[in-house]
C-alpha cells in the first residue's frame, strides 16, 4: 500500500512541476520597468533593400477584414503601459474594438525602455510572441524583420487591400533591415523644449521662440540661475539623451543629424563631441540641478511642476504627464530648442518611430488573422490617432486635428510642429542598445571631467552589435 | 512494514526524482548553459549566440581589466565587511540587551524582525524618499533646522552610506532573532552558578554567553557574508544606474546592468560565474575558519 502511495505522490509531484512549467498566454511581461523612460526612437533611414523576410504573398481574397467566425483572444503588447500619457486613450480604443467585434484583447503593455525591448525580443526567440505588437520601427526591430517574425504591409494588403488605407504610403516607416514597410504608426513623435512660464516671468526672461539663438538661451539660463531657479530640469544620470540630441544637432544640420559617425573624428563625430562638450559647459555653469548626476528622471521632472525649474527637453509622450501633474497647465508651454550654426531653431527632432506590427504567428493562425488586421485598423483610424494628441508629424492622409477640448499645451505643440522648418530623426536611434547605454551612461563622466567626449564616443562606437 | 519500505530503495528514488528534475531544469542546466554562454558571443537578451568569442576567454580577461567590475568587486567586499560589523554587531548587542530584560522580549523580537517581512523593493522606494535630494525626509528635517545647502545623499561622498544603511537595517532583525534564540538555549543554571561565583554582567557575557553561542554566531557569520555577496534588490532600486559616476555597482547589480541595459549577455554570464566562484571559495574558507565547537 505504501508503495502505491509513494508512487502516486511522486507522480503528482512530477505532474505539478510539469504543469508549473507550461506558459499560458499572454506571455509578454506586463510589469512596467522601474527606471528610465527611454524616448521612442525615430524612424530609420532605410537600408538598401535586402532579401525579403521569409513570407509568401498570397493572392487577394477580400477587401475588408473578414469578421472572425467566433470571438478570439488577441494578445497585444504595446509601450502604452505604466504611466504613459496615452495609456487612457489606448485603453479606450481597444475597449471600443472589443465592444465592436466581441473579441478580447489580452493587453500586456509595458513601459518602453531597453529592458522592455529585451523582454519582447526574448518572447519572440522563445515562440511566446504576442499577436499584435506596437514597437519601434528602427534598428530595434531588425531582428524581428530578419527573422520573418512580423508580416509586411505589402503581404497584408495582398489579402486585405484596405489595410491602413487612411495612411500616406510614402510616409509609412520603412525597416532599415530590408527597406520594406511593416508597421502602421499611430502618431509621430517630436522632441521640444517644455517651459515653465511662471519661473520665466519671475526671472524676467522671455519664452524662447523661433528666432531665439543658443547664445541668447544661454544668457537666459544664466539670468534664471541668478534669480535662484534651476534653469534646466534634467537628469544627466538617467536621461541625458534629449540634450545630447539637440546640442549635437546644433553642430550639424537636418540632413546629417541622423547619420551615425564612424569615429569622433568625422563630421558627425565632431558634432556629437561638440554637443557633449556644450552639455559639459552648461553643467559647469550650474544650469542643471545640483544632483543631476545622481537624480532620477522623475525627480527632475517634478522640478518643473514644483515651479523650481524653467526648461526641460522631452518628447510628445510627456504631454500627458504635464496635463496630469501640472496644477495649471496654462503655466506651461512647449517651444523650439534654440539653435545655432546651420541648424535653425525651428528644425526639430521628430518622426514616426513606432507602429503596430502583426506577427507571423497571428497571421498564420486562421482564427486570429482577420481579428489582428481589424485590431490594427481600429487602433490607427483617424479618430483614434487624433485622440492620441495632435501633431503635424503624422502619416494620416487627412492630417491630425486637435480635439476641441485640447489643453493649451497641446495647442502649443501643434503650432510648434506645424511651424517646423525641418525634421530630423533622433541620432541615438542609429546606435544599438549596447552602444546607446555606453554613450549615455558616460555623460556624467564627461561633464565631471572623468572622460573626454571623444573617448566616450569612440568607446560607444566600438561596441559591436 | 516500515522496515520493508526502507529496505526497498526504489520508492526513495521515486521521491528524489521530482526534486532532482526540478534542480536539473532550474539550477544545473541554466548554470551549465551560463558557463557556455560566457565564452560565446551573444548580443542581446534572448538572442542566439553568433559564435565563440575570439579568444574564447576574453570575458574572463575583461573581468580583471574592466575598472567598473573592479569597483563592483571592491564594493561587494566592503558590503561583506559592513555586514559583519553592522548587521551582526548590532544584532548581537541588541540580542544581549534583550536577553537581559525579564519582560517584553517578544515585543522587541517582533519589532526588530519586522523589516524582514517588507519587500526589498518597497524598502528601496521608502529609503529613496528618505534620502531624496529635493523634498526628502532627512533633507527636509535639516532644512527645518536651518540648513541652507541640501545634501546629495547619493553623491560621491555619501553614496556607500546611503546604499548600505537600508541593507544593514533590513537584516539586523534576522540575525537578532537567531542570536536571541541561541541565548535562550543557555541554561539558567549556568548563569545562576556564575552569579554565586560573583560574575558581573560583562563577565557573564564574556565568559558564558558568547562562548556558548559561538556556533550560532558562526552560522550567522557565514550567512551574512555569503548573503552580502549576492545582495541585489535594495541597491538596485536605490542605485540602479551605478550612480554616482559608476561608483556604486555591486557584482549583482553590475551583472544585471550588463545583461539587461547593455545586453552584453556573454559578459554578464562571465560575471555570474565569478559570483558563483567567489561564493563557493568564500563559504568554504569560512567553514574552515569557523568550525563548530562542542561544549
Amino acid at each position: 500500500m505504501k508503495k502505491i502511495i509513494s508512487l502516486v505522490l511522486a507522480a503528482v509531484l512530477v505532474a505539478a512541476m510539469v504543469a508549473g512549467c507550461t506558459k499560458p498566454e499572454p506571455t509578454t511581461n506586463t510589469t512596467p520597468a522601474p527606471t528610465t523612460t527611454t524616448p521612442a526612437p525615430a524612424t530609420e533611414t532605410p537600408a538598401p533593400a535586402a532579401e525579403a523576410p521569409a513570407a509568401e504573398t498570397p493572392a487577394p481574397e477580400t477587401t475588408e477584414p473578414a469578421p472572425a467566425a467566433k470571438p478570439v483572444e488577441l494578445t497585444v503588447v504595446t509601450s502604452y503601459g505604466g504611466d504613459d500619457g496615452n495609456r487612457v486613450n489606448y485603453e479606450n480604443a481597444f475597449k471600443a474594438y472589443e465592444a465592436e467585434t466581441g473579441n478580447t484583447v489580452l493587453d500586456a503593455s509595458g513601459t518602453s525602455n531597453e529592458e522592455w525591448k529585451a523582454r519582447i525580443m526574448a518572447d519572440f526567440e522563445t515562440g511566446a510572441e504576442p499577436d499584435v505588437l506596437f514597437f519601434f520601427v528602427g534598428v530595434d526591430a531588425n531582428k524581428l524583420i530578419e527573422g520573418g517574425k512580423v508580416v509586411s504591409v505589402e503581404e497584408i494588403r495582398a489579402k486585405y487591400p484596405d489595410y491602413a488605407s487612411n495612411m500616406k504610403d510614402e510616409t509609412l516607416p520603412k525597416s532599415p533591415a530590408d527597406g520594406k514597410q511593416y508597421a502602421i504608426p499611430v502618431n509621430g513623435y517630436w522632441e521640444g523644449l517644455f517651459v515653465n512660464k511662471k519661473v520665466l516671468a519671475a526671472a524676467g526672461v522671455e519664452i524662447p521662440g523661433p528666432n531665439t539663438t543658443w547664445d541668447q538661451f544661454m544668457a537666459d539660463c544664466q539670468k534664471i540661475a541668478d534669480a535662484g531657479y534651476i534653469p534646466i530640469a534634467a537628469s544627466l544620470n538617467e536621461v541625458p539623451h534629449y540634450w545630447f540630441e539637440f546640442t549635437a544637432f546644433n553642430h550639424g544640420n537636418v540632413a546629417m543629424h541622423r547619420n551615425v559617425p564612424a569615429s569622433s573624428a568625422d563630421a558627425n563625430g565632431a558634432a556629437w563631441a561638440a554637443g557633449l562638450n556644450d552639455i559639459k559647459t552648461m553643467y559647469e555653469k550650474g544650469f542643471f540641478p545640483p544632483n543631476t548626476n545622481t537624480a532620477t528622471d522623475p525627480e527632475t521632472n517634478v522640478l518643473m511642476t514644483d515651479d523650481s525649474a524653467a526648461f526641460m527637453i522631452d518628447g510628445s509622450w510627456k504631454m500627458g504627464w504635464f496635463e496630469e501633474n501640472a496644477e495649471d497647465i496654462s503655466n506651461f508651454t512647449v517651444t523650439y530648442v534654440p539653435g545655432m550654426g546651420e541648424r535653425k531653431s525651428t528644425d526639430i527632432i521628430g518622426g514616426l518611430s513606432s507602429g503596430y506590427y502583426i506577427t507571423r504567428k497571428a497571421w498564420d493562425n486562421p482564427e486570429k488573422q482577420a481579428a489582428a488586421v481589424a485590431f490594427v485598423q481600429a487602433m490607427t483610424k483617424d479618430e483614434v490617432v487624433n485622440s492620441f494628441g495632435a501633431t503635424a508629424i503624422t502619416a494620416l492622409k487627412n492630417g491630425t486635428t486637435a480635439p476641441a477640448d485640447a489643453s493649451s499645451l497641446v495647442q502649443d505643440a501643434l503650432v510648434m510642429t506645424k511651424g517646423a522648418s525641418g525634421v530630423a530623426e533622433a541620432a541615438q536611434d542609429g546606435l544599438n542598445p549596447s552602444a546607446r547605454a555606453d554613450l549615455f551612461g558616460n555623460v556624467s563622466n564627461i561633464v565631471t571631467g572623468g572622460m573626454t567626449a571623444e573617448a566616450a564616443i569612440d568607446q560607444a562606437l566600438a561596441v559591436t552589435e | 512494514m516500515d522496515s520493508m519500505l526502507f529496505r526497498k530503495k526504489k520508492p526513495l528514488f521515486l521521491f528524489f526524482t521530482p526534486a532532482l528534475i526540478f534542480m536539473s531544469v532550474f539550477l544545473y542546466y541554466p548554470f551549465i548553459f551560463n558557463v557556455i554562454n560566457s565564452v560565446m558571443s551573444i548580443s542581446g537578451l534572448g538572442s542566439a549566440a553568433t559564435g565563440i568569442n575570439d579568444p574564447w576567454y576574453v570575458n574572463y580577461v575583461n573581468l580583471f581589466t574592466d575598472k567598473i567590475m573592479l569597483t563592483a568587486l571592491k564594493n561587494t567586499f566592503i558590503t561583506m565587511g559592513a555586514t559583519v560589523v553592522f548587521q551582526l554587531g548590532i544584532a548581537l548587542v541588541l540580542a544581549l540587551l534583550v536577553d537581559g530584560i525579564p519582560k517584553g522580549a517578544q515585543v522587541f523580537r517582533t519589532v526588530y524582525f519586522f523589516p524582514i517581512v517588507i519587500s526589498a523593493t518597497a524598502l528601496g522606494l521608502l529609503f529613496n524618499l528618505i534620502f531624496l535630494y529635493d523634498g526628502g525626509m532627512i533633507n527636509n528635517m535639516l532644512k527645518s533646522f536651518g540648513m541652507q545647502e541640501l545634501i546629495d545623499w547619493k553623491g560621491e561622498s555619501l553614496y556607500m552610506v546611503t546604499m548600505l544603511t537600508p541593507v544593514m537595517w533590513q537584516y539586523v532583525g534576522f540575525y537578532f532573532v537567531i542570536i536571541v534564540t541561541g541565548l535562550n538555549n543557555i541554561s539558567s543554571d549556568i548563569y545562576e552558578a556564575a552569579a554565586i561565583d560573583g560574575a558581573s554582567g560583562f563577565k557573564r557575557i564574556r565568559y558564558i554567553s558568547l562562548p556558548l553561542i559561538y556556533n550560532v554566531l558562526c552560522t550567522c557569520l557565514i550567512l551574512a557574508i555569503t548573503g552580502a555577496l549576492k545582495v541585489f534588490d535594495l541597491p538596485f532600486v536605490m542605485m540602479g544606474t551605478g550612480a554616482p559616476l559608476d561608483k556604486s555597482w555591486l557584482t549583482g547589480t553590475y551583472m544585471y546592468h550588463q545583461a539587461f541595459s547593455r545586453q552584453d549577455v556573454d559578459y554578464a554570464s562571465a560575471i555570474a560565474i565569478l559570483i558563483v566562484v567567489l561564493g563557493v571559495i568564500i563559504s568554504q574558507a569560512l567553514n574552515m575558519l569557523f568550525k563548530e565547537k562542542d561544549y
